[in-house]
């Protein structure tokens, strides 16, 4: 299948200023590949790269094995949706969804007729006479797929294309996304820094993070098993704690974090000295003081916070640590509806916990150890 | 109490002075309109109204040669003016936007020189340049229209850049991405966004080519070079009729409907507040 675009070593330098600091990415034809990460973490930058917008100041960019790093826009084989949509604000929509048929030498009933599909393909058909700026965000978001799916591109580039909408919008349009990509079966490159959308869509993720990739894998592998302290920071809500790692005790490592001992099993587990041990809140169990032994700390509610479906308790632990712990709404009886102050027993089961080392960012685990919860609250809701 | 004041009232005070200010601007220009309609040869006594100074048999605009003739060649350099001055000024603009690096800053700055420099001192130093330095060109005609083009570009420059601001990279890079050359994304994509500020630019370069008096007046040889503006200021002090209102009454309309033309034009595409800030430049 066609469509496969590889990033090899790929660089660009603004100026003083180092957006994408050498690259390797793989992107499978026929997938939805996500980029995902913060502002200014050189997701866009790349994507402008493979569109042609911008020239990488070193590294290839292969699509279906060909290097397009130095051919100019107009000739790659990709396409864009833009995040302002920019659709020609001159032209009415069918004009605008025909404007890159001129290119592909097409009869004009055959050049109407990809217009017509296209239009259909988006629901779209009944505005074709409207001028762009009669339409609403969601419709223009539309049109300019339409635009360019109408050139039947093997690679689809999306710049934050649902940025622009309202949330309830947003979510329908992620599930049409995702719907229409598996039905063209064209590869989608789909730049965001919202990770629930990231998790919901992509076949695969690349966490950015200062013009590096900081992991590339499956929205699961990225959620479960993450590589580093930024990802499993940046995606959902993690508790990560600093922790000696002192020891091996059967496939897991020991860790001492304050008086305390456990074991985690995932993750690098043959590290020693300063890490961060990691875990997801839902995997976390409350469970009464007395509850003690292997794997549990003790602690002492702080809060309870309502989410609806769920309780995010949050727990002091002995040596003054935070975490987060998320328990469903029983009806009102359970650990959730405890009142601050009472007393509990987190069991952190082995296999949930995850041992990172800090590695080379070190202002990154610097920020997490200056935070006084070491622990960061993403967008993520349950 | 009474006397004090409603807080939710107008504010009269400003208003009499906001109306006390156009009587006082506007006053002058009626009043010499209306005595381009006084039926004797009078500028300060009305006599009836006619219109024997726009197109008596003697002495009227239509009529009167040098009358005729400078009216004509105010027009002639305006053409040109808009002419040159209008593709000249757009290329600029683009290429000054697209310029990014060492220079342009100054060079931005440069470009808004001609509309803060004294217009004498221009004239004065244009008219040392075709007298020394140009002077295979020579003073009149060429020299007149060189000399207006110099400046009005710089009202171009800025118009047009003023709208490829808010217009923005992403629909060139849009057309580029759907398979347009160079060529294309100008010509079906730039160039029709940018459609109402060339317009405009080019109304407001022919109104300041009609209503300069300074640039034209230094760089004119003979009578044929002379323009309705020169022409009021030579004859003011002589032996002036009414014709002379009339032919000021031609020019201000002339402007005028250039520029509430450009307005209108701006304003259909890019909207009333960018139109404002254009028509209250120049007017």
């Amino acid at each position: 299948m066609d469509g496969e675009i590889r990033l090899e070593e790929l660089c660009k330098k603004f100026e003083d200023f180092v957006a994408v600091d050498g690259i390797d990415i793989d992107m499978p034809p026929g997938e939805f590949f996500t980029l995902l990460g913060p502002s200014g973490c050189g997701k866009t930058t790349t994507l402008r790269m493979i569109a042609g917008f911008e020239r990488p100041t070193s590294g290839r960019i292969l699509l279906d094995g060909n290097d397009v790093a130095r051919v100019p826009p107009h000739q790659r084989n990709v396409n864009t949706v833009f995040q302002s949509y920019a659709l020609f604000p001159h032209l009415d929509v069918s004009k605008n969804v025909a404007f890159g048929l001129k290119y592909h030498k097409l009869s004009k009933e055959e050049r109407a007729k990809r217009v017509g599909e296209a239009l259909e393909l988006v629901s779209m058909t009944e505005f074709a006479r409207r001028k762009a700026d009669q339409l609403s965000g969601g419709q223009q978001q539309r049109i300019a797929l339409a635009r360019a799916l109408v050139l039947r591109p093997r690679v689809l580039l999306l710049d934050e294309p649902l940025g622009a909408l309202d949330a309830q919008l947003r979510k329908n349009l992620q599930v049409e996304l995702k719907a229409l990509q598996a039905e063209l079966g064209i590869t989608f490159i789909f730049v965001t820094h919202d990770q629930g959308e990231a998790l919901t869509m992509s076949d695969r993720i690349a966490v950015m993070n200062r013009g590096r990739v900081e992991q590339a894998a499956s929205p699961k592998a990225i959620y479960e098993e993450p590589e580093t302290v930024f990802v499993a920071d940046f995606l959902g809500v993690s508790n990560l704690l600093g922790a000696t790692a002192v020891g091996q005790d059967g496939g897991a490592c020991t860790v001492q974090i304050g008086d305390r001992t456990l074991r985690a099993q995932q993750g690098a587990t043959d590290a020693r000295g300063e890490v961060k041990v990691m875990i997801r809140p839902e995997r976390i169990a409350v469970e009464p003081h007395s509850n003690t032994g292997e794997d549990r700390m003790p602690g002492m509610v702080e809060r309870s916070v309502f989410l609806g479906g769920a309780y995010e308790v949050h727990v002091r632990v002995l040596g003054g640590e935070l975490l987060k712990a998320m328990v469903p709404n029983d009806g009102g009886t359970g650990v959730g509806a405890l009142e601050p102050g009472a007393a509990v027993s987190l069991h952190l089961p082995p296999d949930a916990l995850r041992v990172l080392t800090t590695g080379e960012p070190a202002e990154e685990a610097a920020d997490g150890e200056a935070d006084e919860w070491a622990v960061k609250e993403s967008n993520l809701q349950p | 109490m009474s006397r004090l004041r409603n807080p939710w009232g107008q504010p009269r005070f400003l208003a009499l002075i906001t109306g006390g200010y156009i009587v006082w601007a506007v006053l002058p220009v009626l009043i010499a309109i209306m005595f381009a309609f006084n039926d004797g040869r009078s500028r300060t006594t009305w006599q009836g109204f006619s219109t024997r100074w726009f197109t008596g048999e003697t002495g009227s605009v239509m009529h009167d040669p040098a009358l005729r003739d400078a009216l004509g060649h105010t027009l002639l350099l305006a053409v040109i003016c808009v002419a040159v001055a209008t593709p000249l000024g757009v290329a600029l603009a683009i290429g000054l936007q697209r310029w990014r690096g060492r220079g342009s800053g100054t060079v931005n700055t440069l470009m808004l020189l001609p509309l803060v420099t004294p217009e004498i001192v221009m004239g004065v130093a244009l008219l040392l340049l075709f007298l020394n330095l140009f002077g295979g060109i020579g003073l009149g005609t060429d020299a007149q229209a060189i000399g207006q083009i110099t400046f009005t570009i710089s009202y171009v420059v800025v118009i047009v850049r003023g709208r490829l601001v808010s217009i923005g990279p992403e629909f060139e890079e849009a057309a580029a991405d759907l398979g347009a050359p160079r060529r294309d994304q100008f010509f079906r994509v730039l160039l029709p966004l940018l459609a109402p500020a060339i317009i405009a630019s080019a109304a407001v370069a022919f109104a300041t080519s009609i209503d300069d008096f300074v640039v034209t007046q230094y760089l004119s040889s003979d009578a044929s070079t002379t323009t309705v503006s020169m022409l009021l200021y030579s004859s003011a002090r002589g032996a002036p009729t009414p014709a002379l209102n009339a032919i000021a009454t031609v020019n201000l309309v002339i402007t005028l409907l250039t520029l509430v033309f450009a307005y209108l034009v701006y304003r259909r595409f890019a909207g009333r507040d960018e139109a404002t800030s254009l028509a209250t430049m120049e007017v």
